[in-house]
């Protein structure tokens, strides 16, 4: 079998044999504290920021998976609500279990028959519990989610308990395509019953199983595994499978001999947690936090998106590295329009919550290849470029990079400034960048993964140099090339 | 806009020399809350065109007591800061324009953004 990846998710299926099950129940030692192991996806690339996120918020030390993407840590119940402050993940999960070197079975039949077996044997209690736990944590604080598709729940400002009322989500209907065109905020009619009811043993807890699998030499597919795995797990603990408006999702990670079974903490992804108005090509905050990270604003620091398209990047900085300034600008009028209204939606969320609602950050519309903006005036340019493939062209990427940089550099102050910027026109930055060794050093490169497209972030350096008094920052008028020929 | 992004703002009209500071003429100005922080404001404050600032200040009324050169041992007096603070980062032109104080050429501000573009002949 080739190298594949993909995903399903499974309800059940026709249990082969009764088996006894056990107590409904889930959890009855809420009091104790307990350690678990979460699991986070992270955008590909940056799990390294990931990493120093938890080591700073919650104080351990995160191992990363040979799965890119994902991180695990462990944690103890009492600072579950800490997971929950995380700006870097995408998901999290708790993990029921983990097998590095699982050994699978020769033959598909035995290998899924082994997999059924598998779910009455696993450790599911302590996972349970922290679902559990979470679901209460949820209901208290309300806290941010992102976009919603299938399922609508009701967003719980309101102290816990079980809601009944209808409410009007804030955020819009995200696409299940990736970076699809969302357009604006929808009003979204959510369903009347929150559905997270914890602990009751006479409620009838939901779920499905969501499988990702990848690697060569599996005989069997995530459907496959989904479907059986899942029938199992109905068969133990008597839950009723469904598709869309499950309680607990259950996660089969099935990378090459690394299996990890999870229960989800995370409904939606997070990763448009800020964004209420869409753009064609909005970055995720997860992502954005990110590239933020890589240049470790410091208080004071000026920092400006010259191509922020909806704000994504310097919204995302406002909110959480907020001891700096930034400075959102972008030649395109539904850009700046919705900047300003993504940043308005969220000092509204801020004012609504008691807080001061000011955000450090301010909208113009320019030409970013003629900044209205003093010389050297800026500490770190941040920005996500275009990529020529869903906005711009790759020809158009040729002239606009080299001016892009030549006036970031400008702007840039120099010996102390940096640039971040994200871009999948690899080719075409590189040479770029390659004329500009007086004005701007590569210092580290990130590779990610954006809406399927492989692109770089790269991190650099302004140079010492003055602006304009570089040889290469000179135009080149002659273009001449030189033809080296061995006689 | 707020007045530390105006601080930062020029006039890039073709051929003009002079074109900062930008004039403001606001014809609606708002004044929010912001998180006073003391380190940011007393390491923004060397990074400015102080005399810019007083002067935008003026312009929309919101000068208050602010002095036109700056104190000695900024960085411990608070109450400075945090008028500095306030002029900064909770004065805000919603609409008006900027006008370049060589050429004359006015650029709108609408909802708070300025709009810097050129038109071709000026650039």
């Amino acid at each position: 079998m080739s190298s594949q990846e993909d995903e399903s998710a499974g309800g059940g299926s026709e249990p082969a044999e009764p088996s006894s099950s056990p107590s409904t129940e889930i959890g009855t030692t809420s009091g104790d504290i307990i350690t678990v192991t979460i699991g986070a996806t992270v955008p590909t690339g940056f799990e390294h920021t990931a990493a120093e996120e938890i080591k700073e918020k919650i104080g351990v030390d995160a191992r990363i998976s040979k799965d890119r993407g994902r991180v695990f840590f462990p944690i103890t119940t009492d600072k579950l609500f800490q997971v929950h402050l995380l700006r870097s993940v995408d998901n999290l999960f708790v993990v029921v279990e983990e097998y590095h070197h699982y050994q699978f079975k020769e033959s598909k039949e035995e290998t899924l028959m082994e997999l059924q077996q598998l779910a009455s044997t696993l450790p599911w209690t302590n996972a349970l519990e922290v679902w559990k736990q979470n679901g209460t944590l949820k209901k208290k604080k309300g806290h941010r989610r992102g976009g919603n598709t299938a399922k609508s729940k009701p967003n719980c400002e309101g102290v816990g308990g079980s809601m009944a009322s209808t409410e009007q989500q804030e955020l819009p209907q995200e696409n299940s395509a990736p970076e699809g065109w969302a357009g604006d905020t929808q009003a979204m009619e959510t369903s009347t019953q929150d559905s997270d009811e914890t602990g009751h043993g006479s409620k009838l807890i939901k779920f499905r199983v969501t499988c990702n699998r990848a690697g060569d030499k599996h005989s069997f597919s995530s459907n496959e595994a989904a479907r059986d795995f899942g029938g199992a797990v109905q068969e133990f603990f008597q839950w009723k499978a469904d598709m869309t408006k499950f309680d607990i999702e259950v996660l089969l990670n099935i990378h090459n001999e690394e299996v990890v079974i999870g229960i989800a903490l995370t409904e939606e992804s997070l990763h448009r947690r800020n964004i209420s108005h869409f753009g064609p090509t909005t970055l995720r905050s997860t992502l954005c936090y990110g590239m933020l990270r890589l240049c470790k604003p410091q208080a004071s620091d000026i920092i400006l998106d010259p191509m922020c398209g909806t704000g994504a990047i310097p919204l995302e900085g406002a909110i959480e590295f907020n001891h700096s300034f930034y400075v959102a600008g972008d030649n395109n009028d539904m850009a700046v329009n919705r900047t300003v209204n993504n940043i308005c939606h969220i000092q509204k969320r801020r004012a609504d919550k008691g807080s001061m609602s000011g955000l450090p950050i301010d909208t113009v519309q320019w030409d970013l290849c003629s900044l209205p903006i003093r010389t050297s005036s800026v500490d770190i340019i941040i920005t996500d470029m275009p990529f020529g493939k869903r906005m711009g062209s790759r020809k158009k990427n040729w002239d606009l990079y080299p001016s892009c940089l030549r006036e970031m550099a400008r702007v840039c102050r120099p010996g102390s400034g940096k640039a971040v910027l994200l871009t999948q026109d690899k080719k075409c930055f590189s040479k770029a960048i390659s004329r500009m060794g007086g004005l701007w050093r590569k210092q580290h490169t990130v590779w990610v993964n954006v809406g399927g497209l492989h692109a770089g972030v790269y991190l650099l350096k302004r140079t010492g140099a003055v602006f304009g008094q570089t040889p290469e920052d000179v135009y080149e008028s002659r273009g001449l090339t030189l033809v080296f020929s061995l006689v | 806009m707020k007045l530390l992004t105006h601080n930062m703002l020029t006039s890039h009209v073709k051929g003009v020399t002079k074109g900062y500071p930008l004039l403001i003429k606001a014809t609606e100005v708002k004044v929010n809350e912001v998180e006073f922080n003391p380190q940011f404001v007393s390491r923004m404050i060397p990074k400015l065109e102080w005399s810019a600032l007083v002067q935008a200040a003026e312009e929309l009324g919101h000068r208050q007591d602010l002095p036109g050169e700056l104190v000695a041992d900024y960085e411990t007096n608070e109450e400075f800061l945090k008028k500095v603070h306030r002029i900064l980062l909770e004065v805000e032109v919603l609409e008006g324009c900027l006008q370049c104080p060589e050429s004359g050429r006015e650029f709108p501000i609408s909802r708070g953004i300025p709009n810097m573009l050129l038109n071709e002949d000026e650039a």
